[in-house]
């Protein structure tokens, strides 16, 4: 049921209004004065569709419409300015002011449904563009396999912490994860069930990670996660934890339970001084392909020009 | 000053009406009541605005009254009440006490009338 707020001091025209739209099949607000008019529209899930006297106390039916016009971020809202003012000037000043129709008082019930009807397809037409927007968004930031950020979003997302850490002295952590054996899973098992292990090595990851992280798809079988705002001597154990969570248990398929194992290169920001996103990558790449040479699923810390920390942080294998 | 008698035209056109509450008695009625309580009160507020020759409130009020009158299909009330609030936009004080004893007298021949509709309703 849509919802319709009428805004007038009148309480006959008030009631009148009411009844009519409630017949009508609307959800019905009425409120007596021009604020909390905006506050109406302006709050969260507030109504879409408004009917608005001009001459209200505190502000005015066109003062209502400017002031809704100034919140860009909220979903458009539909505003019909009813009035007895019926001059050409205050249509035009009514329109300027951001409303979308103007009806004059006293108001034809047919012709009053018939505007409404014309703003609710305005309203259906902005939700599909939004909706439309919003799924090309996603589609543009997202692995359409995963859900996960695209490279593009996780390396921009990456730089924009890195800039962060350094202005704010704190520390990130970047991990380069890449799936064990992956192309065995692949050529053995078939492509789908490839794309089915990478799915659950998605979700494992970001349930990992704190909902603040960041997690995208840098390649084919390989992860990229910040782990922002996260304390030096603690990325060993939130790497650790990440390396486990993918170990176990077996990635259950429509065939058959497989074991996946990853191995993760790790680089804290604040160990590193002022490097590049692109040297910050190469290092993680660097301290993975290390992980792969000491047998996989494990976890290794990147070398200079990032320093070592005082604590070792080089974890040997698990047993897999 | 010419006063209307009740006696001649119509002071509400009943099938505007009748078509504006889709034949609904009780919305009818509701609108009476406000009507029976909101008349006197603006009148109220029209005569101190007036004596203290307060034009915004005169105008304010008396479009307040215009558009209630609208809603009632009441025109000549609606007149009277037009005139009132041009006077007042016009700063034509002078004028405005005979423009709101005729907004009254207009007023006051409504309300039997609506009530007189209101029973032949069913």
């Amino acid at each position: 049921m849509m919802r319709i707020l009428i805004a007038d001091d009148d309480a006959l025209s008030r009631t009148l209004l009411e009844r009519t739209l409630r017949l009508a099949g609307y959800e019905v607000t009425v409120v007596d004065n021009g604020r909390s008019a905006v506050e109406q529209l302006c709050c969260q899930d507030g109504p879409r569709l408004a009917l608005l006297d001009w001459v209200m106390p505190e502000l005015d039916g066109p003062a209502v419409c400017r002031e809704v016009r100034q919140k860009k971020e909220q979903p458009y809202v539909h505003m019909v300015l009813l009035t007895s003012k019926e001059s050409k000037q205050d249509v035009v000043e009514g329109l300027e002011s951001g409303a979308d129709d103007y009806l004059v008082k006293p108001f034809d019930v047919a012709e009053l449904k018939a505007r409404l009807r014309t703003g609710l397809r305005i309203l259906q037409l902005e939700d599909r563009l939004v909706e439309a927007r919003e799924d090309m968004r996603f589609k543009a930031t997202h692995d359409p396999l995963t859900g996960l950020f695209n490279r593009g979003v996780i390396v921009d997302l990456l730089a924009r912490e890195v800039t962060r850490s350094h202005r704010e002295g704190s520390c990130s952590v970047v991990l380069l994860a890449d799936v064990d054996h992956f192309k065995a899973i692949n050529d053995t098992r078939g492509h789908v069930v490839g794309d089915v292990v990478l799915k659950e090595i998605a979700n494992r990851i970001l349930g990992s990670v704190r909902s603040y992280d960041y997690v995208g798809r840098y390649g084919g079988e390989e992860f990229l996660v910040v782990l922002n705002n996260c304390d030096v001597s603690l990325s060993q154990s939130r790497a650790e934890q990440i390396r486990l969570a993918i170990a176990s248990p077996p990635v259950q398929t429509p065939w058959d339970p497989i074991p996946v194992t990853m191995s993760l290169g790790v680089l804290a920001t604040k160990d590193c001084g002022l490097l590049s996103v692109e040297e910050i990558i190469h290092e993680a790449d660097a301290a993975l392909y290390k992980a792969k040479a000491a047998g996989r699923n494990c976890v290794k810390f990147a070398n200079p020009p990032c320093h070592q920390p005082s604590n070792p942080r080089n974890l040997t294998p698990a047993s897999s | 000053m010419q006063v209307r008698q009740p006696s001649s035209e119509p002071a509400v056109n009943l099938d505007e009406l009748l078509a504006r509450v889709d034949n609904d008695r009780e919305l009818l009625r509701d609108l009476v009541v406000i009507f029976k309580h909101d008349f006197p009160r603006q009148i109220t507020a029209l005569q101190r605005a007036i004596a203290e020759s307060d034009l915004k409130t005169t105008e304010r009020a008396s479009h307040t009254l215009k558009g209630m009158f609208l809603s009632l299909s009441a025109p000549h009330a609606v007149a009277a009440a037009i005139r009132l609030e041009q006077l007042a936009g016009a700063q034509d004080i002078e004028a405005l006490p005979i423009a709101l004893k005729r907004l009254e007298n207009e007023g006051a021949l409504l309300l039997p009338e609506l009530e007189v509709h209101l029973g032949k309703i069913e």
